[in-house]
């Protein structure tokens, strides 16, 4: 009775695993001039190109597309994290915690929320801030800043980010590409996406 | 008794199915309407390869060993020299690079390394490819490339085409073979060592990759002057205009 009960369990399990892992590669095809909800959220963007919306997910709220795969561009929606929330889901909250956006983040930390996520999640050697701007993000007053950093894979990417804090929320779109072509490649197809955002 | 072998069976039955992708992955690449006959006057520049070996601990980090990577470069490097008469053109040797120019070349072989990575992933496992690149690939279209800076590296100039060889290699250490034992039992699988080897040629005016080899689980240990061999001629075999991987042994 018992190995039968153990034998069904595994089973289940195993299956469960098939089915999850099954669902999670299924991407998705984002439409040029087709507004679109991003990361269960009520923010949509409109892409002035075809992306494509990868299955895995990094995060609770979050929503990543790329072009030619997540190593070579990637756009992250970062929408509502609600505060005592990592950005990116912990691997491990004994060995790898990740810094949490709380009630007193304010956007002037939020550069140092994304360099604290990246150097553990990441494993980022280096995370070098460029530079750091005032600037409006889906209607609201929020923060534009881009950055560099080197992966385990040693090869250095640049990224900007927007963010804005709403209603006691982060909202966040980054863009990272590796600094050789493929960041100025993609950049202008990002910035669109950023221009179309909104909140309903 | 009967009904758990049964439920087992069912789940071990879908395993195969769901991973059957995943053996029927492809390998290589060619551009389209890229051919490199044998005995043209095209030369290609050759890069020291990028090789790096250590052990996958326990939790599955890379912990690099400076021993084994010299040796495997020192036995990479004799197998290359081997092989490099029969690639069907002539092949130079890049010019050594130092400061600004060396770093350049190692942050590009850095970026030939994550394309192979977005190929394997992306291209290569067919139940796994973007939508964008889907129609593509019903064109058998094979579009990357690593962009003009390649023009830039030393030796370009005096070459049409580039060959990087990228290797890194992991091997199980004995805490993660005991936890591949102990995830085993419990009906989960754990994988034990990484061996990723890509080849690949590149347009030195563009930076299309050309062909591509590449694969995440090579074969031959590189810390052995055989497995070294093995390794070159896997990753070289189907090279455009040679006549490796088609005269020799498996």
């Amino acid at each position: 009775m018992m190995l039968r009960r153990s034998g069904f369990a595994l089973a289940i399990a195993t299956l469960s695993l098939l089915a999850l892992s099954t669902m999670a590669r299924a991407h998705k095809l984002r439409v040029q001039g087709a507004a679109v909800t991003v990361a269960g959220s009520s923010v949509t963007v409109t892409p002035s190109r075809d992306w494509n919306s990868l299955g895995k997910k990094i995060g609770k709220n979050t929503e990543t597309w790329t072009l030619d795969g997540e190593q070579l561009n990637d756009v992250t929606f970062f929408a509502g994290i609600a505060p005592g929330n990592p950005l990116v889901k912990e691997r491990s909250k004994k060995h790898a915690p990740l810094p949490k956006f709380t009630r007193t983040t304010l956007l002037v930390e939020v550069p140092e929320l994304l360099e604290g996520t990246h150097r553990t999640y990441k494993n980022s050697g280096a995370f070098k801030l460029l530079s750091t701007q005032a600037a409006t993000f889906l209607g609201r007053d929020g923060v534009f800043f881009t950055y560099e950093f080197t992966d385990e894979d040693q090869l250095t990417r640049r990224g900007e980010a927007h963010a804005a804090i709403i209603d006691g929320k982060l909202f966040m779109m980054t863009f990272e590409a590796p600094r050789l072509g493929y960041f100025a490649r993609s950049e202008n197809d990002f910035r669109a996406l950023v221009t179309s955002a909104r909140l309903r | 008794m009967r009904y758990s072998a049964f439920w087992l069976a069912c789940a071990a039955g879908l395993a195969l199915l769901v991973t059957a992708p995943v053996s029927a992955q492809e390998r290589s690449a060619v551009k389209q309407g890229f051919k490199l006959a044998a005995k043209t006057n095209k030369t290609i520049l050759l890069f020291r390869p990028s090789v790096s070996v250590g052990e996958q601990s326990m939790g599955g980090l890379f912990e690099p060993n400076a021993a084994w990577t010299e040796q495997a470069k020192a036995n990479i490097q004799a197998a290359l020299d081997r092989f490099q008469a029969r690639l069907g053109n002539a092949v130079v040797v890049a010019p050594e690079a130092y400061g600004d120019e060396a770093r350049n070349l190692e942050e590009h072989m850095a970026l030939f390394a994550a394309v192979s990575r977005s190929v394997i992933e992306y291209q290569f496992f067919v139940g796994n490819r973007l939508p964008t690149k889907k129609r593509d690939n019903k064109a058998d279209m094979f579009d990357w490339s690593l962009g003009e800076g390649v023009a830039a590296l030393p030796g370009a100039r005096n070459a049409d085409y580039g060959l990087f060889i990228y290797n890194k290699d992991a091997y199980g250490s004995t805490g993660r073979k005991v936890l591949q034992v102990f995830a085993m039992l419990g009906g989960v699988a754990v994988t034990s060592g990484e061996h990723l080897g890509y080849a690949g040629l590149v347009d030195l005016r563009t930076g299309d990759l050309l062909w591509l080899n590449a694969d995440a689980e090579m074969g031959g240990d590189v810390r052995e002057k055989d497995g070294s061999e093995k390794r070159v001629r896997q990753l070289l075999e189907d090279f455009p205009g040679s006549d490796i991987g088609k005269t020799d042994a498996p």
